[in-house]
């Protein structure tokens, strides 16, 4: 009873956030709108015993990418929202059939009535075992994520940097 | 709470993120949006996992994980890059930033 | 919601709250005093026991200061954003106490209802990173909703400064997890009874000194307080709050304060270790508290002590020393940790001078390399 009710609160969260964060015209609302969505997911994750994923979810995601976007919402805009211009794009209500259709297709199986898998089996969560997946068949791809996020930043501070231009004239002495 | 219940939680969020991806003309509530369907995508794994009948593959976990940090240094990545527009262009409004359209 | 898992939630939380909060209005009061010797002068010295004149050596201060703080007018300027805030002084005292649950505090009272600590997690250490970082988007938060430029701008330098301190942070309590192999605070407090703390080897020594100065500047303490220093930008990013509001933001810095503190002690120090433990083992208690009285009394004296950092000097500090540094520790341990599974003396001893002989002339390199070259002047009109 206690997970059932803790489930749909999470999702109530989780879905009140991320309809939010998409429909607030002002942007800082709907980064902070944003962030209870990763939270409400971060219970998810720690309901279905995934806990070492629900901390590395809080840690990314509220504590470095919503920071990162935030800047980023600093950064480019005036920021309580451009109130003259329209806040959806010219092509709004094929989007949203569109993403109708996508959810009436993903919800086919369910729809057809396939049988549901038993309970879940009891797991005992365990970093450790995480650790030694980590070292033992999933080496390479941890030293192809190190590269990545090695190429991401040089990337980014690249991009947001922008090209110095040569100045024309020295300055003076 | 059984697996359906969680596919179809993953479904709506997908959907919610997948609108706002299109329906939005702020490039940054496009990353908002894609952001929101990379952790629907999460979930879905998660989900798998927990009612799968090994779970001590930890094949969900890994592979959140790596989904976790993929999707932070995408974001990183395109917010430089967003940054980079708005020097350009003023505005990171899709709607008017179409100079590679033919007139 | 059972009535017996309510009252074993109420029994582990409430004591920390009730304890910490003591600890908090007896920290001010020190805090003020310390300063002021340090400083040569006295400090608060008037208010004892309220409606009596006994002042003992200012000791009601606190007390004083509280009902101050309630009283004051809430001042909310026009244009701000009020729902944030509201929010922001919540948001920041929230993680701040959620924290002191992972701590591996025995009281004794609780030994029949639950273990050991509030929250008996396996992965202790990674969630109290994960929450810290919660403290970051309370100060931008602060910083935005005030509506004012130099809230603005102090909430932007406090958050990039946690941000960069984050990493050497989060780097040194890696070592520690090396060593014992497990994130669970219980496990790493119990593995270092007998005085087998570790700060008492080289590498433990140089993770401890890079975790403290990392969490000075976490809470933003002196010398790291350019955002909210009173001669550089008014308050930083909590000039607008006035009152109560006030009150639970300094409530927060303070738990915060005893939170990492405490982290400190179960990762380095021992957590709880100490003589006696044998005969009365309610004394691990009082040991713990103790450490982190010392820890804070060293914050409190580094306080009054040293200048402030420049906002260039603090950035470099981070990314161009403490991160090659604490890089270079995670790698001087894991060779040590595989030297220590040999088990001869001869390979220990080595492994010690070679790990402070690495450590010690990494850092004069690094010192060296950030001092920058300071010519002496060449004064082009005083000739």
């Amino acid at each position: 009873m206690n997970e059932q009710l803790a489930f749909w609160v999470l999702a109530a969260i989780a879905v009140l956030g991320a309809l939010v964060a998409v429909r607030k015209r002002n942007l800082i609302h709907g980064v902070f709108a944003l962030l209870v969505f990763f939270a409400g997911l971060s219970g998810l994750f720690l309901l279905l015993l995934a806990e070492f994923i629900a901390a590395v979810q809080v840690l990314v995601y509220i504590g470095a990418v919503g920071v990162l976007l935030l800047f980023a919402i600093m950064l480019t805009e005036r920021v309580a929202g451009d109130g003259g211009q329209r806040m959806t794009s010219r092509g709004w209500f094929w989007g949203l059939v569109m993403a109708v259709a996508v959810f009436v297709v993903l919800l086919l199986p369910a729809i057809q009535q396939l049988p549901s898998p038993e309970a879940a089996q009891p797991i005992k969560p365990s970093v450790e075992e995480l650790g030694k997946k980590l070292m033992d068949p999933y080496v390479v791809t941890l030293e192809v994520m190190a590269l990545l996020l090695t190429a991401a930043l040089i990337g980014a501070v690249t991009a947001a940097q922008g090209v110095r231009m040569p100045k024309e004239e020295d300055s003076p002495e | 709470m059984t697996l359906h219940h969680y596919l179809i939680l993953a479904a709506v969020l997908f959907c919610v993120g997948l609108m706002g991806a299109f329906t939005r003309r702020n490039a940054i509530v496009v990353l908002f949006s894609v952001e929101i369907m990379l952790n629907a995508a999460n979930l879905n794994f998660i989900a798998f996992w927990r009612y799968s009948d090994n779970p001590e593959l930890l094949h969900g976990p890994m592979f959140t994980l790596f989904a976790i940090a993929v999707a932070a240094a995408e974001v990183a990545v395109g917010l430089a890059l967003v940054i980079a527009v708005y020097r350009h262009f003023k505005t990171v409004d899709l709607e008017s930033i179409d100079t590679l359209r033919e007139e | 919601m059972s009535l017996e898992l309510i009252t074993d939630i109420l029994i582990a939380t409430v004591p920390l709250m009730l304890v910490f909060a003591t600890l908090f209005a007896f920290t001010t009061w020190l805090e003020r005093k310390a300063l002021a010797r340090i400083q040569n002068r006295i400090g608060p010295n008037k208010v004892g026991i309220p409606c009596t004149r006994i002042s003992l050596f200012g000791l009601g201060q606190p007390a004083a200061d509280g009902i101050k703080m309630l009283f004051k007018e809430d001042i909310v300027p026009r244009g701000a954003d009020r729902l944030f805030h509201l929010l922001a002084p919540i948001l920041a005292l929230i993680p701040a106490m959620l924290v002191l649950c992972f701590l591996p505090l025995e009281f004794p009272w609780t030994k029949s209802l639950l273990p050991v600590q509030a929250f008996l997690l396996d992965g202790a250490v990674i969630f109290f990173f994960a929450i810290t970082g919660l403290n970051t988007l309370a100060v931008f938060m602060a910083g935005w909703a005030s509506r004012n430029k130099y809230s603005l701008l102090g909430g932007m330098r406090a958050v990039a400064q946690m941000v960069s301190y984050e990493i050497p942070l989060v780097l040194s309590a890696v070592i520690v997890v090396m060593m014992v192999g497990s994130l669970n605070a219980a496990v790493i407090a119990d593995a270092q009874t007998g005085f087998n703390w570790f700060v008492f080897s080289p590498w433990g020594f140089a993770a401890f000194v890079i975790f403290f100065i990392a969490a000075l500047a976490e809470t933003n303490r002196s010398p790291f307080d350019l955002p909210e220093a009173e001669s550089e930008i008014i308050a930083g990013y909590f000039t607008e709050y006035s009152g109560f509001k006030f009150a639970l933001f300094f409530l927060g810095e303070y738990i915060a304060m005893f939170a990492i503190s405490g982290l400190a002690v179960t990762l380095f120090l021992g957590g709880g270790d100490g003589p006696g433990l044998a005969a009365a083992p309610w004394l691990s208690v009082v040991w713990f508290l103790a450490k982190i009285f010392a820890l804070i009394a060293v914050m409190i004296w580094l306080r009054g002590t040293l200048p402030r950092l420049r906002v260039d000097q603090l950035m470099g500090f981070a990314w161009k020393f403490m991160l090659p540094l604490s890089i270079l520790n995670i790698l001087v341990a894991g060779f040590a940790w595989h030297a220590q599974q040999q088990g001869s003396t001869t390979i220990t001893v080595i492994t010690w001078v070679a790990s402070i002989a690495i450590l010690y002339g990494t850092a004069s390199g690094l010192n060296q390399l950030n001092r920058g070259s300071a010519r002496p002047r060449k004064y082009k009109y005083a000739e």
